[in-house]
């Protein structure tokens, strides 16, 4: 006597497929959120005859409370509270930009009431990097 | 005779609403996400090889209430007429360095102002940095 087989359908339940692209969305936004600097708070300068950023791998911001951000991390200097390592901020964008000799360009959102004692160090750091600087700056309406 | 009633109502079909949310967050996300990062582009030189090439470097000193270039008091109006003028002549960017040397106290929306400026007349920026340091003497 021969025994029918069984037929099994296995199928994969369509109804969690949302939710599955949801937690995997909220993932990939986490992840996004550690390099940004959208939480820090400060205001442009304005100028006229502005361009887009091009692709850039770092940004430095300088906020209302004069503290120094690299990609959304502050910068700390241990020895010097308050100030820039330069040093430091020269090597750290080093490493980000490598060795390529394009897309060396650096945002730099610094908060309009800022002296320049603060912004020149960060300036002169970037240069020292051998990037580009892109000052962040909002339209200038006549 | 009694009619029968058709069923007008339908149900939406509910399998598709987690594709519809799912549209909606993607699109809350990017509305969010873009920030306009609208700006102007600055390469400084970084040493000063291409400053000796040049044999006058204006010298343009920056400060919180007046601008001075070359030592002389300059109205903001014809600042940029005088690079103008100055760099007329002269060909290539390592003939049109100015030598910027800003106040310590001098605000970033200023300074933006003025090398904005320097760069519309022609001039490429070289920052002078005064730096202090203080020594404790026993």
């Amino acid at each position: 006597m021969k025994i029918p087989k069984r037929s099994f359908e296995a199928s994969v339940p369509s109804m969690a497929m949302g939710d599955i692209a949801f937690l995997l969305l909220i993932f990939f936004v986490i992840l996004a959120r550690a390099q940004d600097d959208s939480h820090l708070k400060w205001q442009p300068a304005k100028a006229e005859e502005l361009e887009q950023a091009k692709h850039h791998k770092a940004s430095v911001v300088i906020d209302v409370g004069n503290k120094y951000y690299l990609n959304g991390k502050e910068l700390e200097n241990p020895s010097q509270k308050g100030k820039l390592d330069k040093k430091d901020l020269t090597n750290k964008l080093k490493v980000l930009l490598g060795e390529a000799k394009e897309d060396r360009t650096v945002l730099l959102k610094v908060h309009k009431e800022t002296k320049a004692e603060r912004f020149e160090p960060v300036i002169e750091a970037i240069s020292a990097a051998g990037a580009e600087i892109h000052h962040v700056l909002e339209q200038e309406n006549n | 005779m009694k009619l029968k009633r058709n069923k007008l109502l339908v149900e939406p079909p509910a399998g598709a609403s987690s594709d519809i949310a799912f549209i909606l967050i993607v699109f809350f996300l990017v509305c969010a996400s873009v920030e306009p990062e609208q700006g102007r582009s600055q390469n400084l030189p970084n040493d000063d090889k291409e400053q000796k090439e040049q044999a006058e470097v204006p010298e343009v000193k920056l400060m919180p209430n007046v601008v001075l270039l070359d030592g002389v008091e300059m109205p903001k109006s014809k600042l940029q007429n005088k690079l103008t003028q100055r760099f007329a002549q002269k060909e290539g960017k390592a003939n049109r360095i100015v030598s910027l040397n800003a106040d310590p106290a001098v605000r970033y929306d200023r300074w933006i102002e003025y090398t904005s400026m320097i760069e519309t007349a022609g001039g490429t920026i070289t920052l002078q940095i005064e730096e202090t340091k203080t020594k404790v003497v026993d």
